[in-house]
């Protein structure tokens, strides 16, 4: 832990929060989840299975985009063991409604993404089926339902469907051009959403007037989760009750009630969904799939429950997916080194559906990263391509434009001959200017850019880098040296419930989160522990059954430890007042006759004290009047919209060997200011997983398409490169604390930092060690050896035509 | 159909099953030993791995009958009796797992690399030996540093990795 930085109680805090009391908070617990998960007793949604159930199986478009012209049941019908072959005519016949992703941002942080001439944004229309075309190779076209799942498969090989296969196009800048294939008939362009942000003319100005215009420009590429429990979804219809049940997990499974009750067309409080362990989710599992709502309903119609388990091939297919930006940026510069002022384009692939732009929104609001940057514009716009819908994905929107401003300020400290550190140090939004508003609008609400800045220097050792550097060169390697800063942000949704219920021996937190290994059971636990002064053992976290779970907004954007600590602390000062109000009725004095501090209740004018737990078991023994009869248990509803700021700086140290365009990174270090760290053995875990995460898109994941066919490449973990034991280091992370003044404990967010820098720092990485050889490189992630060599035999056959006689010396720069 | 029988932690087990069915679906879907986890059917991520006869073994591309007669042990048989194996007790003191659903695999590889060596791992041993399990949750910082921990307490006395 990092205790250079000073905690201070909080302005927003409450009584409740007493740092000198915490027992909990702050410590590196171990999970409560972990007894289950190493035992073999998780309960994801595939260990689910119910008597009488059937299985079902896709039929999914082989081509990037193709009318449907007739679809022929009749073959598969007659197979072994099938039930139903269901399409998206039997959909409409049924009266199905298309999913209401709610895909525009909203909140009033967001940024307002608009269509083009300021119209609203068209999403598309997402229903389970589609009735006319496939957008997209992998889309359901059809369903088979069967006994069996072997009998279900080889039955969707003989759905007949008639395609007449039409003009494709699945790269953002083509699709984005008015001549190109047009995955939606209603709009007259792929174009969805053209916004133009900042103040156009200052900009302008600004470098008209600058002594260095720096440009960068590149395609932050299309990856995939890959949380490794594959999609699957258990549906069952119960006649005698007209009532549905869902077994899928997600990331919030009151979400996925309402967004089935609109597409099935029946109340909320006929469907129930169960979210338990979720192997996976980073942001994947945040939109409801088809899949959900297609064993709800063929539930119904063959009148038994229906399995739905993807392959990792649909996986690969279908999951939604992530990033891919091309972004264009550029940054005045004035004689000392001070930013004037920044234009970017960014355009971000949505895929053939709209599903959610907060990857374009998110990133506009941090255009300007960590850095004081006076004037800014940014054009935004999105496009529709033939491709599966992208949605957000881990830190959402911020690692591109982090990528974006970082490449470029790396840039600008080669053409303008400054030291990389120093030109940031120049200008990094200082402490005394937060709250921040940066030339995008966005408020940063809190940090110490410069601290942390110096601290991960020290961390990683960047003074000996050069030293490293040169015993590497000694053994006949490149060895690059990658440094960045980032802020990334923490909106989400705004609403939160929680049931605060103290029973004699146990509380119970009931809450509308939906972890998927972020620990929520335990750090949850944690502050309800300190918060009530109760043991953390006793204290347990209710999810994911919205039997039980009446409300909540699911796990996203780093908003779960914000939203539950504020919220819990929240509910426990009513449970105290409602816990003041038991006591007395119970011991028969005035309320005011009793006092509450630290989890005991206390009479004031004779030795009577209670615990929680006394207290409860008193109260449940008890014959209270009708106003407490609900005995120690309080609901809380709470809305909470400003949004946090975490930040920090990473660096890392990659080799690579400039015979075969090899690379290892050697070093990682990481300081990520997540506020205040809860668990920092569950934050730590949070940042090493996020690392590899940035990493895996910046050396070796990409959802590659075939440019001559609009076929994806990738169906199987042999195609997809993924992070691994033997390519990845240790890692050096510290948790910085600058407390949040938006929230009662002073919480950021810790899940998403790690993946924000790292696209940034492993392309400076690769730069600085290609420099002397390259120069400045225009390289596309992943940076695959392939890549790296041949930017490596280029480079030098460049130098030897420039020059025969020159060594592999590197530039000079000068502080 | 085919009835494969097998010794399951232990515990001797007979099923009458299709003739393609797998041994992950069989612990799955007919014992209803849902510990092993099938996560991509090609035998990269080491979900479904389980021993048979003492050796790890990917259980989603190998096929029931294939084990018949055989000893299967799977995560569900991994601790004794309620008293967790080193490798829980490293996996949740240094928080090796986080959404868990890689876990049961990854451990019985790791069982299996660390009784395979006889002497504790170095951090080298780990990152090549478990190369064929996959994690997306972790980056495997944290699984490394519990199956060397894990390496040290079945080897007590074995002396350390260096000295090997």
């Amino acid at each position: 832990m990092n205790d250079r930085l000073l905690k201070t109680t909080n302005p927003g805090g409450s009584p409740l929060i007493n740092e000198r009391l915490f027992k909990s908070i702050g410590k590196p617990l171990q999970r409560k989840e972990d007894q289950r998960l190493i035992t073999g007793k998780g309960r994801f949604t595939d260990d689910f299975s119910m008597a009488d159930q059937t299985w079902a199986w896709m039929v999914r478009s082989p081509y990037p985009h193709a009318r449907i012209v007739h679809i022929d049941k009749t073959a598969a019908l007659a197979m072994p063991g099938v039930l139903a072959v269901l399409t998206g005519a039997d959909c409409m016949q049924d009266g199905l409604n298309a999913i209401q992703h709610s895909p525009v941002p909203s909140t009033q942080y967001d940024v307002k993404l608009r269509g083009p001439g300021d119209t609203p944004v068209f999403t598309g229309q997402h229903y389970l089926l589609p009735v006319d075309k496939a957008r997209f190779v992998g889309e359901a076209i059809a369903m088979v339902v069967a006994e069996t799942r072997d009998q279900a498969s080889a039955a969707a090989e003989a759905v007949e469907v008639q395609y007449e296969e039409l003009p494709w196009v699945f790269d953002s800048r083509e699709a984005a051009k008015p001549d190109a294939p047009r995955v939606w008939e209603d709009i007259p362009g792929n174009v969805l959403v053209d916004a133009t942000f900042g103040d156009i003319e200052g900009t302008e100005k600004a470098f008209a007037a600058a002594a260095h215009v720096v440009t960068f420009k590149s395609h932050v590429g299309r990856v995939t989760g890959v949380g490794l429990e594959p999609r699957a979804a258990l549906g069952h219809y119960d006649a005698d009750g007209d009532a549905y049940t869902l077994y899928a997990g997600s990331g919030g499974a009151v979400r996925q009630k309402r967004e089935l009750a609109d597409v099935l067309g029946v109340d909320q409080k006929k469907i129930r969904v169960l979210s338990f362990d979720v192997g996976g989710n980073f942001g994947t599992r945040n939109r409801l799939y088809v899949e959900a709502g297609l064993v709800l309903w063929s539930s119904k119609k063959v009148g038994r429950p229906v399995k739905f388990r993807a392959e990792r091939s649909e996986s690969f297919l279908t999951d939604y997916q992530g990033r891919d930006l091309v972004t264009d940026v550029s940054l005045a510069i004035d004689r000392d080194g001070k930013f004037l002022a920044m234009r970017a384009h960014n355009l971000s692939n949505v895929g053939s559906v709209l599903v959610s732009l907060s990857p374009l929104g998110k990133g506009s609001g941090l255009i300007t990263g960590s850095y004081d940057i006076p004037l800014a514009t940014l054009r935004a716009q999105a496009v529709f391509t033939n491709t599966m819908a992208t949605q957000a994905y881990r830190s959402s929107g911020r690692p591109e434009v982090t990528f974006a401003i970082e490449r470029l300020i790396d840039r600008a400290a080669l053409q303008i001959g400054m030291d990389r550190v120093e030109l940031r140090r120049r200008n990094l939004v200082k402490p005394d200017q937060m709250p921040y508003m940066n030339a995008v609008g966005s408020t940063y609400d809190s940090g110490e850019y410069e601290i942390n800045m110096d601290a991960l220097l020290e961390l990683g050792d960047f003074a000996g880098a050069e030293a490293r550097r040169a015993e590497a060169q000694s053994r006949g390697k490149l060895l690059g040296i990658g440094f960045c800063n980032y802020v990334e942000s923490s909106i989400g949704t705004p609403k939160e419930r929680v049931d605060l219920i103290v029973h004699a021996d146990s509380v119970e937190v009931v809450i509308g989160t939906q972890p998927a290994g972020q620990g929520h059971e335990t750090s949850f636990a944690q502050v309800a522990a300190d918060v009530l002064n109760v043991p953390f053992e006793q204290v347990f976290i209710i999810m994911g059954d919205t039997d039980v779970v009446s409300a909540g907004g699911g796990t996203h954007s780093g908003r779960s430890m914000r939203h539950a600590s504020t919220i819990i602390v929240l509910a426990a000062e009513e449970l105290v007042m409602q816990g003041r109000k038991i006591a007395a009725h119970v011991f028969d004095v005035a309320v005011d006759q009793l006092a509450y501090d630290d989890g005991v209740f206390r009479c004031l004018y004779d030795n009577r004290a209670w615990t929680w737990f006394e207290l409860a078991a008193k109260a449940a023994a008890a014959k209270l009047p009708p106003e407490l009869a609900a005995g120690l248990r309080v609901r809380f509803d709470n809305e909470m919209h400003t949004p946090v700021f975490p930040n920090g700086s990473c660096m890392c140290e990659i080799e690579i060997d400039p015979e075969t365009g090899s690379l290892e990174i050697k070093r990682y270090a990481t300081i990520d200011d997540v506020g205040r760290c809860i668990n920092p053995l569950i934050v730590h875990g949070q940042a090493h997983g996020a690392i590899a995460q940035g990493v895996g898109q910046a050396m070796w994941e990409g959802c590659h398409i075939d440019p001559a066919t609009g076929q994806p490449l990738v169906g199987s973990l042999m195609d997809y490169g993924m992070p691994r034991f033997d390519n990845l280091p240790s890692f050096k992370n510290e948790i910085a604390e600058v407390l949040s003044p938006t929230n009662p404990f002073g919480v950021k967010a810790g899940g998403e930092g790690g993946t924000t820098g790292a696209l940034a720092v492993i392309m400076s990485a690769v730069e600085d060690a290609l420099l002397p050889i390259c120069g400045v490189i225009e390289m596309e992630m992943p940076a695959t050896p392939l890549k790296v060599w041949t930017a490596i035999q280029e480079g030098r056959k460049r130098q030897r035509e420039k020059s025969p006689a020159r060594t592999d010396a590197r530039p000079e720069v000068t502080a | 159909m085919t009835i494969v029988s097998m010794r399951v932690n232990g515990v001797e087990v007979s099923r009458e099953v299709p003739d393609n069915i797998l041994l992950a679906y069989f612990l799955r879907e007919e014992l209803g030993m849902t510990g092993t986890h099938v996560g991509c059917d090609t035998s990269q991520c080491g979900c479904c791995v389980v021993h048979v006869d003492g050796v790890s073994l990917k259980s989603c591309t190998t096929l029931a009958a294939q084990v018949n007669g055989c000893s299967v042990s799977t995560i569900e048989g991994l601790a004794n009796e309620g008293v967790l194996h080193p490798i829980q007790k490293a996996f949740a003191a240094m928080h090796a797992l986080q959404c868990g659903f890689c876990t049961p695999g990854m451990m019985m590889s790791a069982v299996d690399l660390i009784t395979g060596h006889g002497r504790p791992l170095t951090e080298e041993d780990v990152r090549e030996g478990m190369e064929g399990n996959l994690c997306r949750c972790t980056g495997y910082h944290n699984i490394v540093k519990a199956i060397i921990t894990a390496s040290h307490e079945m080897h007590a006395g074995a002396g350390d990795a260096q000295a090997a």
